[in-house]
């Protein structure tokens, strides 16, 4: 579909910076890299002088501040990058009401070229690969900090670097990792994803997601800036008062950190009113895949979490840049205050980076097995139990902290308990994929692997939660092995398992799977002889974050490094498989795993709306080997126009003459409803007459002009109304009956005469309505009518809906 | 592209206020709106617990020295704030109705008394006699009573535009979603003052 569009699309593309068809402006003035240079360093430039200018004029005796110049360079740069490169320029438009501002002309939608990678984009597709390719450069740049970490730690002694170096080194390791890669490539997955999930053309939000996106780069730069001045040295948890006292990098730590939170929020919000408002008819909550679930408990998370770390870092950069007294003791405040305020939202934190995987786990594991998802409603549950228990149980970080003692056992046993959630997920998938048929796709494979590992993970983190095993082992390699099984075994694994079940959708091309599962044996086995024997260091009692040991953990050190080699380099199979299938691949089929959830029932990749018809869900995602089920409708416009989707729906295709003759002959049934239409009740009265002799159905759904009824817009119930008609079709249509039918725009009565006196009376009338107090057709005495004038048999058929998705029948 | 144009455009324009008359929670800006004060409300709770944490592990207040705080003539400034939301309801009353002289005069009223609200704040620091660095109280003082400020003046930046668009007449009964919008980012504004007010000046 997306080649269909080309041409003519490439045109409106050329004017799409001129907004309205005019002489496009030098990249010095509209939305470009250009732009974001010179504005960004404006920005910055102004705001460093307008706070120097102010401690100037109230009397400071040092008037240049390397902290309050990071402060407000760092954050006005960061801005004014998301200002040049375009993120604003449609709102500003609408602010200032410029003239030849366009409501919304889908300029920046879509990508025709890879250059529309490197622009301010609006398209959820393009987003979401955008995230995705920008958080695996992270994820390198990460990991090559790692291999830093693990070269200086092979042997004993100072090696490469200074230990200042080697603090920097660990603390970038894991910030980028978490709030560069982990978070946001979920994001990224999710934001590809979730929409065509959902039946939606886009996301709620287009432009707020594109800001979302543009923030995420100015902050990673931040954290690799801070490498030269004095690199941020406290860990990814930036502690007080060690964050205080730190270097001038901690500054630039405390505010890429707010970037990334502030993209992290923006995202959350996003996808909330997304999956909330815009899913496709008969999409209900309990139809929605199970990656749509985790992404709204994660959303959840980060929403009400996210603003905790934000404000502890606020804080940290008050203390560091205007000396208050938050963590400073000899001011009244207190260090073991920055600990809470860090974990209430750093251990929903790892929810955030845990549960969008366990979605994908979801869809992986029910997909490759050809098996209906064991337990959907319980997994749904616990991906909310997770969500809520996540918040309390922020103190298990802070057992040896000093914290309050009362607190150490509530938070064991809420620790302890957040694992029956997840074990319920475990037991979930394990019965997923017992006795399925299992296809050991590269996909497949990282999310066997992921169970293996994260159990493991999991397992520790039992351990960790018990109270004398947690004094024992805190801060040692114990902690550092559980938190690589959980978030590398667990979220990395699940990222690539995402990557390659969704790399034919992303890029309409197939990698290689020989590479793939090439990719997972090497990371399989690299990463357990990487972290496996950390369990060990850490109960022998070798402290984590130190840049020398005894010489007695040398060995095992060895093998670890080695291990993390390995680990490494088997990444570089992935990127050669990546980049080789994503240039030269062999192309992909619109669904080659046979799944059923929407995203596969359009083309790889998608067509730039995602959907040509808003589809029609039916039916549960994982209905896999279940005879006759189906989850969607979904309606493709080929683009050869010669192949017409037939507006009936019909079984078999007889002859012209032949099928004129067998429709004379068979039993002619009238079904009359609105609101009830696709009810259970309706059709199996249908398939009750199918059964006895062959039967043709004609269904007339009567929608009258809503008058004062509440429902204010008509064309919304007129179009509710058809789908549930076409709901219907398609339910007769699997049942193997003859069925047509239309929407008709007058009184219910009327209706049924306009049929029986037609050239082919029906010789029977099904009613469905709603229960007799709350039909509005019923008042009116409908079905004794029809009996009474037509003297046919009329069966009255009541469907009890859901008082809220009815308006009166 | 144009009949997809066209089926986009048409679901754009349906973030009108006037398709979900039963629910505004049904609009997706305005529900956007929620879940953001929703966060907004927890990065102010983040400040509230350094708060509070400091407040009772310690014992004494104002802790960590002897600081006064004017607690009538900020009941005063509080009463403004208060009745800005009353003119914010009235200018949204308004628009419903399709009256543009409320609407005008409403919103004009509500960004000079959230104007006038920050700028006896500003005073107020300035008379105070102590500085965030004095100590504990006075840090969460400013962190809490500054974040407020940063509130209204993205409330008042909101508010300009409304009511630069509503001089030129660009809102209508079926098209104000941008004010509802805008109406409830200031009543929250408002709440979360009457919530610090009682709490930092009054108990």
């Amino acid at each position: 579909m997306a080649v269909a569009h080309a041409p003519d699309s490439a045109h409106a593309h050329g004017d799409a910076h001129g907004h309205s068809g005019g002489p496009q402006k030098s990249v010095w003035a509209r939305g470009s890299w250009v732009r974001a240079i010179w504005v960004s360093l404006l920005f910055a430039a102004v705001a460093v002088g307008i706070a120097t200018a102010i401690r100037a004029a109230l009397g400071f005796g040092q008037v240049y501040s390397s902290e309050v110049a990071a402060t407000f360079g760092l954050t006005f740069w960061a801005i004014g990058f998301t200002v040049g490169i375009g993120c604003f320029d449609y709102w500003w438009g609408y602010l200032t009401g410029r003239p030849d501002w366009v409501e919304e002309d889908h300029s920046a939608h879509g990508a025709y070229s890879w250059r529309d990678y490197f622009k301010v984009n609006t398209d959820h597709k393009v987003i979401g690969i955008q995230y995705l390719v920008l958080t695996f450069i992270f994820f390198i740049i990460g990991g090559a900090l790692a291999e830093g970490v693990r070269a200086e730690l092979a042997q004993p002694g100072a090696q490469y670097v200074s230990p200042s170096m080697y603090n920097g080194l660990f603390s970038a390791h894991a910030t980028i990792m978490i709030f560069l890669f982990i978070i946001p490539s979920f994001a990224g997955l999710g934001n590809f994803v979730v929409p065509l999930m959902l039946g939606a053309q886009d996301m709620a939000f287009p432009r707020l997601n594109a800001l979302s996106f543009w923030l995420l780069l100015p902050a990673g730069i931040m954290f690799l800036a801070s490498f030269m001045v004095t690199p941020f040295d406290a860990g990814w948890t930036n502690y007080a008062p060690l964050s205080v006292q730190g270097p001038l990098g901690t500054t630039f730590f405390t505010i890429g950190v707010q970037f990334a939170g502030a993209s992290s929020i923006a995202t959350a919000v996003n996808f909330l009113v997304t999956i909330v408002t815009m899913r496709a008819p008969g999409m209900s909550f309990w139809r929605m895949p199970l990656l749509v679930w985790a992404q709204l408990a994660t959303s959840s998370l980060v929403v009400l979490g996210t603003p905790f770390i934000a404000g502890s870092q606020f804080m940290v950069l008050y203390d560091r840049v205007m000396h208050t007294g938050f963590f400073e003791p000899t001011k009244g405040g207190d260090v073991v205050l920055y600990q809470h305020i860090f974990w209430f939202y750093s251990h929903p934190a790892v929810y955030i980076m845990m549960l969008p995987g366990f979605g994908i786990i979801s869809e992986v594991l029910s997909v490759h097995s050809r098996k209906p998802i064991f337990g959907y409603k319980l997994i749904a549950f616990s991906t909310v139990a997770i969500g809520v228990l996540g918040f309390t149980v922020w103190a298990h970080h802070m057992f040896v902290s000093g914290m309050a003692p009362w607190l150490r056992i509530p938070m064991m046993a809420t620790t302890m308990l957040i694992a029956v959630p997840t074990g319920i997920k475990v037991f979930s998938w394990l019965a997923t994929i017992w006795r399925g048929v299992l296809h050991l796709t590269a996909a497949m494979l990282f999310a066997l692997g992921f169970l293996f590992t994260f159990v493991i993970g999991g397992l520790s983190g039992i351990f960790l939660a018990v109270l004398p095993v947690d004094i024992n082992v805190s801060d040692t390699y114990f902690v550092v092995a559980h938190i690589h099984y959980v978030l590398f075994g667990g979220s990395v694994f699940t990222i690539y398992a995402g990557l390659y079940h969704w790399f034919p959708k992303m890029t309409g091309r197939m990698y290689d799977e020989r590479l793939g599962r090439l990719h997972f044996w090497f990371t399989f086995i690299a990463f357990n002889v990487t972290f496996m024997p950390m369990h060990w260091l850490g109960l022998q009692a070798m402290p984590r974050r130190v840049y020398d040991y005894e010489p007695r953990f040398g060995d095992l050190n060895l093998i670890i490094s080695i291990g993390a080699f390995v680990l490494g380099a088997s990444t570089l199979i992935f990127l050669y498989n990546v980049v080789v299938s994503w240039a030269r691949g062999p192309l992909a089929p619109a669904n080659p795993w046979r799944a059923l959830s929407l995203e596969w029932q359009v083309s790889s990749p998608p067509p730039i709306f995602n959907f040509d018809e808003t589809p029609q869900v039916v039916g549960g995602p994982y209905e896999y080997g279940v005879p006759g089920a189906r989850h969607a409708i979904v309606t493709v416009h080929t683009p050869e126009p010669e192949v017409p989707v037939p507006a009936t729906a019909t079984l078999t295709r007889p002859a012209p003459g032949r099928r004129e003759a067998i429709l004379s002959s068979m039993k002619r049934i009238l079904v009359v409803a609105n609101q009830t239409v696709a009810g259970d009740a309706v059709i199996a009265a249908i398939r009750r007459r199918a059964g006895a002799e062959p039967v043709h159905v004609t269904v007339v759904v009567p929608q009258e002009d809503p008058g004062d009824a509440w429902v204010v817009d008509e064309t919304a119930a007129r179009s509710a109304a058809e789908a549930r008609l076409q709901q219907l079709l398609a339910a007769l249509r699997d049942a193997g009956i003859e069925a047509s039918g239309e929407v008709v725009r007058s009184d219910p009565y009327d209706a049924v005469l306009d049929q029986v006196e037609s050239e082919r009376p029906p010789s029977e009338i099904i009613i469905s309505t709603l229960p007799r107090t709350r039909s509005g057709w019923l008042r009116r005495d409908l079905v004794e009518r029809v009996r009474d004038q037509t003297k046919l048999p009329v069966e009255h058929v009541v469907v009890n809906v859901p008082e809220a998705e009815t308006t009166g029948q | 592209m144009s009949a997809h144009a066209a089926a986009v455009g048409t679901r754009a324009e349906t973030s009108d206020v006037s398709v979900y008359h039963e629910s505004l929670l049904r609009s997706p800006v305005f529900l956007g709106m929620v879940m953001f004060i929703g966060s907004e409300i927890m990065l102010f709770a983040s400040f509230f617990t350094a708060f509070f944490y400091l407040r009772f592990s310690h014992g004494v207040y104002p802790y960590g020295g002897d600081f006064e705080i004017p607690k009538g003539p900020t009941g005063i400034n509080t009463a403004i704030l208060v009745f800005s939301s009353f003119t914010m309801h009235w200018a949204l009353v308004s628009i419903k109705h399709n009256r543009r002289f409320g609407l005008v005069v409403g919103l004009f009223l509500t960004l000079l008394l959230g104007l006038t609200f920050l700028g006896l704040q500003m005073r107020e620091y300035h008379a105070l006699g102590f500085v965030p660095s004095d100590g504990a109280f006075p840090s969460t003082f400013f962190a809490l009573t500054g974040l407020h400020g940063l509130h209204v003046f993205v409330g008042a930046t909101l508010l300009s535009i409304g009511f630069l668009r509503s001089v030129r007449g660009l809102y209508s009964s079926r098209h104000h979603i941008g004010l509802e919008v805008t109406g409830l980012y200031w009543h929250f504004v408002d709440v979360v003052w009457i919530l610090l007010y009682t709490v930092v000046y009054l108990i």
